[in-house]
């Protein structure tokens, strides 16, 4: 098939920047980095990009298409050909160009190394020196953050850091999900204190683009959002994000109605308030603030509460209630569960044919 | 010289780290040069699991572990080796545990063990199907602990003899160019596989087999280079490794009939039978004409959406992605592809080389305790099991010698050699020969060897070698030049080749993943019970042989 693409080539050597359109032949099963490759080969030698394991898993070529992160190796070129579009390709965002496609990857690995990024053994080490005993549901809790492959795919969307590039990014942060989650690990309070400061968990700003790019299903936000959960549990919540946070769900138990009113001063403190009085007039004026001592009392707020009950009971707060949700939505496909009936599966149409085993006479 | 260092480590992925943090852990100086960053490292797309008889499963012990691994070796692993190896494997797995890597566990909290190829137990260790990711970030992360300098994207192109030792590596700086030595009282090569010699593997692009060749054009013997495994699923077209570990959880494999055909070839063990195999079975179904598009089907709808889902996320999205296909629903396209050298660089226990001062771990080395056909799981316990061993040895000699000494001459060679390959400005593309090496090399050198196909292999080769000196490089920049990088990749996959047609077209016998079925049948173990030696010898390769270390298992036929 024909591939058409252009590339934002870029020498640090003499600062030049060109947009070159490039088109080639390629077979119909190849990937970007398979078009990438044929340019190198038979084009133009001097096209720089990474590249190792061409199979999701090394985190080389991440690279963006038409401005959005991708891995190279995962995008096929079928589709964008036939319906005859030109993707513009371009390093990852948010990181140094070294060329063309290659960005410096030592201010990712700088704020990985600012996670401390290893296990710190907590208290319970097995006496019989064999391996800890944990459960499978246990190490769910970091299951899909030990998925990630360091690709910068998330960090180069990250919006937050785009505006403040000491924020500490996606990555980083579900990496300190890793440890956190760990049962393993006994640093978990002073992870979360470190993780809790200025440029951490609670100045992401939500935009969810690492989730939308994370070629992995790493869902670094949600891993940010399990941290500010396990910090809250451990009482972490000297931060104004946290206290917003707290509130919301607190706000929820107990009337079942999330109490606007009351967010400011319970965010920010009184005095925050009472310098934001005038503003607070002036939504109440226009019927968005109710009237502080009479909070409406949502009908059915007793299923609310029993919620909150039996996530104590079951001690499924912190990250663990973020994980069961997780693994209940991954089994749901499009709101259909996935597989389904094997006699229905080996009788859909076009299906290879049902395995049998042949008789073999047994030899002598 | 831009550093001196008591151990240097030469590659940077399960074996290397490993070997780096044992040397540190020993006491020394210790760096890594890798021509790509660690997480990179194709270690980390290995699959299904490592091979530890905990026996958390059933009832398993070293010494059948050990037996299963001679076994599957054809008789030809080092059996002093092996069992070593089997001893020590548990203990190391309960240190990647100790660390913090994420292994999948049983409902009583242990780790979980799962049935894979050959083995007499459930003996796999592993992580869902992401087991080489996962020992990698743990590896990763324990450098990170201990801060262990890393040349990061450094191309290690040369290795430096002086006074009879190995004393530094000269290196192509790819992020900002120019070529830099680096120093080291030892070093420790950990370059993994070659696989990019074939045109179907499952291996990166970075695995070409550098270390191998730098050893080689040292003088220094590679061991059983013949030996080359097809792994029996590969995502047809492009190669892409399907885990052992899906058989090993109970996916079937089936000919375009449905048939479940290993029953005919391994009525036992079916699917699970040595990959060696599993690998020829396939390879008779397509040749006989019972497969579809010349591959056979790797079948899991049976398993069931939970199963998948938990235990071959991974191989689902592999499917889906590079074939389009859901496993779920569908089987999946396979055939064997290249994937894994049993050969390499010989080495003693400790990963100890013919050379003082060198030493060697991991897919490049040889040491041997795959013989000639690796078990699955088997290598990545290798990587660390030797990669600790070598990196202990490495750090001990390092400790009791002080000296780093290297010729200037050595980087002036360099620099002149260099010169002329970037000076040239017209003749032949890399890539052009890499093609024809990878085509040649499946047809001729793959799951089935013929006399006439090596020899004419061989000739294939010395064509072209001798057109390598013409190949020329587009870029001449200084910064990320990866086209110089791929040229020089492409000498070092060219001589290793060379090795293994010579070993390969001496072999007359089939053993392991050496199979001659129209010529040489069966295995001969009055003629041929010796390990392969090639070395580089006047622009050419010397084949000599060397005894297998016996130890308690004789030889007997194998069946699975």
């Amino acid at each position: 098939m024909k591939v058409a693409f252009k590339i934002w080539r870029y020498d640090s050597v003499s600062g030049e920047r060109a947009l070159r359109e490039y088109e080639i032949d390629a077979p119909e099963e190849a990937t970007l980095l398979d078009c990438l490759d044929i340019v190198k080969d038979k084009h133009d030698g001097s096209l720089a990009y990474r590249k190792s394991c061409r199979m999701m898993i090394c985190g080389s070529c991440g690279m963006r298409m038409d401005g959005a992160a991708v891995l190279a190796c995962k995008t096929r070129m079928y589709d964008i050909a036939n319906e005859g579009r030109v993707p513009t390709i371009s390093a990852m965002g948010n990181l140094p160009i070294v060329k063309d496609l290659v960005v410096d990857m030592d201010p990712f690995w700088a704020k990985f190394m600012a996670m401390k990024p290893w296990l710190q053994p907590g208290y319970d080490q097995p006496d019989d020196g064999r391996e800890y005993r944990i459960t499978q549901e246990r190490m769910n809790v970091v299951h899909k953050e030990a998925l990630c492959i360091n690709c910068g795919c998330c960090v180069s969307e990250c919006n937050a850091m785009e505006s403040d590039p000491e924020f500490l990014g996606p990555q980083a942060l579900a990496k300190g999900m890793r440890f956190v989650g760990d049962p393993r690990d006994g640093a978990k309070v002073e992870r979360l204190e470190q993780y809790s400061q200025e440029h951490g968990i609670w100045d992401c700003t939500r935009c969810y683009f690492c989730n939308e790019r994370c070629p992995k299903g790493v869902d670094p936000r949600d891993a940010i959002a399990k941290l500010g959960a396990e910090a809250i549990a451990h009482g972490i919540d000297r931060d104004m994000g946290a206290k917003h946070a707290k509130w919301f769900v607190r706000s929820a138990e107990t009337t079942g109605w999330l109490r606007e009113e009351e967010l400011i001063p319970k965010t920010q403190g009184y005095v925050a308030a009472i310098k934001q009085l005038k503003f607070g007039i002036s939504l109440a004026k226009h019927g968005k603030v109710r009237p502080i001592p009479f909070p409406h009392t949502a009908k059915d707020v007793g299923e609310a509460r029993n919620l909150h009950k039996l996530v104590r009971e079951q001690d499924r707060g912190g990250a663990m209630g973020h994980v069961q949700g997780e693994k209940a939505l991954e089994r749901l496909g499009h709101g259909h569960a996935i597989g389904g009936d094997l006699e229905e599966i080996y009788a859909r149409p076009n299906a290879a044919p049902r395995p049998w085993l042949p008789e073999v006479e047994e030899k002598a | 010289m831009i550093a001196k260092h008591d151990v240097l480590v030469v590659g940077a992925g399960c074996a290397g780290m490993r070997a780096a943090i044992e040397a540190f852990d020993a006491g020394t100086d210790v760096a890594m040069i890798s021509k790509i960053h660690p997480t990179r490292s194709h270690s980390g797309a290995a699959e299904g699991g490592i091979n530890a008889a905990l026996g958390n499963a059933a009832d398993d012990s070293p010494e059948i572990h050990a037996y299963d691994t001679v076994k599957g070796s054809d008789y030809i692993g080092d059996q002093d080796a092996i069992e070593l190896f089997a001893q020590e494997a548990p203990g190391d797995i309960y240190q990647l545990e100790h660390w913090g890597a994420v292994f999948s566990r049983r409902d009583d909290g242990k780790l979980a063990q799962r049935p894979f190829g050959a083995a007499g137990s459930p003996r796999t260790v592993f992580a869902a199907d992401i087991t080489g990711h996962v020992l990698i970030q743990v590896l990763w992360e324990q450098v990170c602990k201990r801060d262990i300098p890393v040349y990061d994207e450094f191309f290690a192109w040369q290795l430096v003899e002086n006074d009879g030792r190995c004393q530094a590596v000269v290196c192509w700086d790819l992020l900002h160019g120019g070529l830099k030595t680096v120093g080291g009282k030892t070093v420790v090569l950990a370059t993994g596989g070659a696989g990019r010699q074939y045109r179907v593997t499952t291996n990166a692009y970075a695995c070409t087999g550098d270390g191998t060749a730098m050893a080689l054009h040292l003088g220094l013997p590679l061991k059983d280079m013949e030996f080359m495994q097809f792994h029996p699923t590969t995502l047809y077209p492009t190669g892409i490794l399907l885990t052992e570990g899906c058989r090993g959880e109970g996916a079937y494999l089936i000919n375009k009939d449905g048939e479940r055909f290993m029953k005919r070839y391994a009525p036992n063990a079916l699917e699970l039978a040595s990959r060696d195999v599993v690998s020829r079975s396939e390879q008779t179904e397509i040749d006989q004409g019972r497969g579809i598009e010349g591959s056979v089907m790797l079948d899991m709808r049976h398993l069931g959406a939970e199963r998948i889902l938990d235990r071959l996320p991974g191989s689902r999205e592999l499917s889906m992605v590079y074939a389009g296909i859901d496993p779920i629903y569908d089987p999946v396209p396979v055939r064997p592809g290249a994937h894994y050298h049993m050969g390499g660089v010989e080495t003693d226990n400790d990963g100890a080389t013919e050379m003082t001062g060198l030493y060697a771990a991991g897919e490049c080395a040889c040491v041997s305790i795959h013989g000639a056909n690796r078990l699955g799981g088997n290598s990545l316990m290798e990587t660390i099991t030797f990669g600790r061993r070598a990196g202990r040895a490495a750090a001990e000699w390092a400790l009791a010698n002080t000296t780093v000494d290297v010729p200037e001459s050595a980087e002036r060679d360099a620099e002149a050699k260099l010169k002329e390959l970037l000076d040239r400005t017209a003749g032949e593309r890399p890539w052009k020969l890499r093609e024809e090496l990878g085509t040649s090399m499946l047809e001729n050198f793959a799951v089935f060897r013929r006399e006439e196909q090596m020899a004419k292999q061989i000739e294939i080769i010395e064509d072209l070698r001798e057109r390598y000196p013409n190949v020329y490089v587009e870029d001449k920049g200084e910064v990320f030049n990866s086209d110089l990088t791929q040229a020089i990749e492409l000498g070092n996959m060219l001589d290793t080749a060379l090795c293994m047609l010579t070993a390969g077209l001496a072999r007359k016998e089939s053993r392991g993943a050496h199979a001659r079925p129209h010529d040489y049948p069966t295995r001969d173990d009055e003629n041929f019970l010796h390990h392969s030696i090639t070395r580089w010898k006047d622009g050419g390769v010397e084949l000599t042989k060397s005894d297998v270390r016996f130890t308690k298992w004789q030889p007997e036929e194998r069946k699975y």
